[in-house]
C-alpha cells in the first residue's frame, strides 16, 4: 500500500509540473489578493479592472477564493519573490518560459494532491471488506481520468468533491446534519451540490429530517456568500456560464425534472423509504447533466469518486463506466479551445502553438461539432442505460 | 488491479516524456521568438499605393514565413494583400498574396513562402500592401520605435523611421530530430535553471 501510494504521488507530481492549464494561473492570481488584505474579490476585480494586468472576473464561489488565497498566504515563503509577478504576467509566452514554473505548478497543485490522496482513503470507508477497500484505493489513485482532470486541467473542483464524498459518508452513518453542512460547504466552493436538495427533501423520513437535510446546506451556503453579496458577485459567480451552464440545455432541464418527479412519485410514495437511495440519485443527476449539457471537463470530477464506488459495488457496470468515461473525456477535447489539448504542453515549448488542435485537424475530414454531437448522443444513451440499470437493480 | 496500475503508470510516463516528442514531429516552422510588444494606438493604414516597407535581419537559415498582426476594420478589405520580400540588393526573392476576406480584424497573419536556405544573418526588406484596396477597404498594421535590433527600420509615405512592425520570423527546421532535441534541451535547461536558447 505504501509503495502504491508513493507511485501514485510520483505520477501526480510529474503531471503537475509538466502539464499546464492557464486557469490555474488566472484563479491563483485572483486569489493572491487575499494575502494583500482584499476580502471581497468580486468587487475588487470589477473596481480595479482597468489597472489590473489580467481582467477576468472571479467566477468561483467565495470558499475557493479563501482556500486558495489562504494556502498562498501560508506557503508564500516557498513560492519566493518572483511568484506574484509571475501570476500577474499577462504576456503570451513569458510565464511558461519562466524556469520557476515547475516549482510554481507543483506548489500550486499541492493542495489538490493532499485532497486527492484523502479521497482515496475516504473511499475505502465506504466498504467493509479489505478487498473492496483496496479496490477503492487503487481505482481512485490509478485511473488516468482523475489524474488528468485534477492535475493537467488544474481542477479546483477537488475542494467541493472531497466535501461531497464526506457528505455521503455522513449520510451512510445517518449523520444528517453533518451531511447537510458538508454539502453546504461544498456549495460555498461551487454551486452544483445544491442541485441535490430536492432529492434530499424526498429522502427525509420525517418532516424534521427533511428540514435538516434541505435547510442545512442552504443556510450554510447563504452564510458563506452573504458577506460577498454585491452586483459584482452576481455577475461574476452566480450567473456566470460556469454556474448556469447546466440549465443552458432544455434537454438537461427536462431530464432532471423527470428524475425529480420519478423520485417524488416512486420513492416519495414508499412510506418506509426502503427504496430511496441518494447515492443512485446523485449518480443519475450528474449522468443526466453530462449527457445533455455542454459540460466543462472539470465537471467530470464531481461524479468520479462515486463511479469508483459504483464500479466496486456493481462490477458488471465497470466496463460501461470505462466506455462512458472515455466518451465524456473525448467531448471537451473536441472543443475549439487550445488549452484543452495542445496548449497543455506549452511548458515544454511554445513552438507547439504552431500545431493544429484536434478540432482543426478533424475539420479537414468531418465537422467536429457534428462529431461532438454524435459522441454526446452515445454518451447520453450509455448514461441512460446505466441509470436504468442502477435503479432496476436497486428495485 | 495490477493491470490498471501498470497501464496508468505507463500511460502517464508516455504522456509526460514521449508525447511532446511526437507533437514536435508536427512542427513545420520554428519562430525566432515572441512577437515584440506594440501599442495598439500606433498604426499605419495600408491601401492602394500606400504600403509599408520593413527592413530586418534574418537570424537563421531557411527563412520560411513572416508573421504580424493585421487589422481589417469591419472586415471590409476583401482584396489581395501582398507581401513582397527583397534581398539587400532590392531584388525580389519571394512574394505572397492572401485575400483580405481571410483576415479577421486584429489577427496574427503568417505570410508563408518557400524557404530561403541561406538567409542566416542577411538583411531583407519586405513591402506589405493591398494595391487594389480603396480608402474604405484599408487594412492596418501596428508599428513601434522600440523594436528589437533585428527589426531595423521601416518606410511609410516615403519617410524612414526607426523600428517597425511587430513581426515574427519563421524558419523551416533542418530536421525533425533537431526540433525534438531543441525542445528537450530547452526544457532541461529550464528545469536545471540554466541559461537556455
Amino acid at each position: 500500500m505504501k509503495k502504491l501510494l508513493l507511485l501514485a504521488i510520483v505520477l501526480r507530481i510529474l503531471v503537475s509540473m509538466f502539464l499546464f492549464h492557464p486557469d490555474i494561473k488566472t484563479f491563483n492570481y485572483q486569489a493572491s489578493f487575499l494575502k494583500k488584505g482584499v476580502f471581497n474579490i468580486y468587487n475588487y476585480l470589477v473596481e480595479n479592472k482597468k489597472s489590473l494586468p489580467l481582467k477576468d472576473g472571479f467566477v468561483y464561489f467565495p470558499l475557493t477564493y479563501i482556500a486558495l488565497g489562504g494556502y498562498q498566504a501560508i506557503v508564500s515563503p516557498l513560492f519566493g519573490n518572483g511568484f506574484d509577478s509571475w501570476l500577474a504576467d499577462a504576456g503570451v509566452n513569458s510565464f511558461v518560459k519562466n524556469p520557476q514554473i515547475f516549482k510554481y505548478l507543483i506548489l500550486l497543485k499541492f493542495p489538490y494532491l493532499v485532497l486527492d490522496i484523502a479521497i482515496a482513503f475516504l473511499l475505502m470507508e465506504f466498504f467493509e471488506n479489505k478487498e473492496n477497500k483496496k479496490k477503492a484505493f487503487v481505482y481512485w489513485l490509478f485511473n488516468p481520468f482523475t489524474i488528468f482532470i485534477i492535475y493537467a486541467f488544474s481542477n479546483v473542483d477537488i475542494f467541493p468533491v472531497i466535501l461531497t464524498v464526506l457528505a455521503f459518508l455522513m449520510l451512510k452513518k445517518q449523520k444528517l446534519f453533518a451531511a447537510g453542512l458538508l454539502l453546504g460547504l461544498a456549495s460555498g466552493f461551487k454551486l452544483y451540490p445544491l442541485l441535490f436538495i430536492p432529492f434530499l427533501f424526498l429522502a427525509g423520513r420525517s418532516l424534521k429530517e427533511k428540514l435538516v437535510l434541505c435547510l442545512t446546506p442552504i443556510i450554510t451556503f447563504c452564510l458563506i456568500v452573504l458577506p460577498f453579496i454585491s452586483p459584482a458577485f452576481f455577475q461574476s459567480a452566480l450567473v456566470s456560464g460556469l454556474t448556469t451552464g447546466i440549465f443552458a440545455s432544455d434537454f438537461a432541464t427536462l431530464a432532471l425534472a423527470i428524475l425529480f418527479f420519478y423520485a417524488a412519485i416512486i420513492d416519495g410514495g414508499d412510506k418506509d423509504h426502503k427504496k430511496t437511495d441518494l447515492f443512485n440519485y446523485w449518480l443519475a443527476l450528474f449522468l443526466i447533466i453530462f449527457s445533455f449539457a455542454l459540460f466543462h471537463i472539470q465537471w467530470l470530477l464531481w461524479l468520479a469518486p462515486f463511479l469508483v464506488i459504483l464500479a466496486i459495488k456493481k462490477p458488471v457496470l465497470s466496463r460501461l463506466i470505462l466506455v462512458l468515461g472515455l466518451l465524456a473525456f473525448a467531448v471537451p477535447l473536441l472543443y475549439q479551445d487550445r488549452s484543452m489539448t495542445i496548449s497543455l504542453f506549452r511548458v515544454y515549448s511554445t513552438w507547439f502553438d504552431m500545431l493544429p488542435i484536434p478540432f482543426t485537424f478533424i475539420q479537414k475530414i468531418y465537422d467536429p461539432d457534428n462529431l461532438q454531437t454524435v459522441i454526446h448522443s452515445v454518451l447520453a444513451g450509455g448514461s441512460m442505460v446505466m441509470t436504468y440499470k442502477i435503479f432496476k437493480e436497486n428495485n | 488491479m495490477k493491470k490498471l496500475i501498470w497501464l496508468t503508470t505507463l500511460l502517464i510516463l508516455f504522456i509526460v516524456f514521449f508525447v511532446p516528442a511526437f507533437l514536435a514531429l508536427g512542427i513545420k516552422l520554428i519562430p525566432n521568438g515572441d512577437q515584440p510588444g506594440y501599442r495598439p494606438d500606433q498604426r499605419l493604414s495600408i491601401y492602394g499605393k500606400r504600403d509599408v516597407t520593413q527592413k530586418f535581419i534574418s537570424s537563421a537559415g531557411n527563412l520560411s514565413a513572416i508573421g504580424t498582426s493585421v487589422r481589417n476594420p469591419n472586415l471590409k478589405n476583401k482584396k489581395d494583400i501582398v507581401l513582397s520580400l527583397y534581398n539587400e540588393k532590392m531584388e525580389m526573392v519571394r512574394t505572397v498574396t492572401i485575400n483580405g476576406q481571410n483576415v479577421e480584424d486584429g489577427n496574427f497573419i503568417k505570410f508563408i513562402f518557400d524557404p530561403i536556405l541561406d538567409s542566416t544573418n542577411k538583411t531583407y526588406f519586405f513591402s506589405l500592401g493591398s494595391p487594389d484596396a480603396g480608402p474604405e477597404e484599408t487594412i492596418e498594421v501596428f508599428v513601434s520605435q522600440n523594436m528589437p535590433v533585428w527589426i531595423e527600420q521601416y518606410v511609410y509615405d516615403d519617410k524612414s523611421y526607426q523600428g517597425g512592425l511587430p513581426i515574427v520570423l519563421y524558419f523551416k527546421p533542418v530536421s525533425k530530430v533537431t526540433v525534438i532535441k531543441s525542445i528537450y534541451l530547452d526544457l532541461f535547461s529550464r528545469l536545471l535553471n540554466t541559461p537556455s536558447r
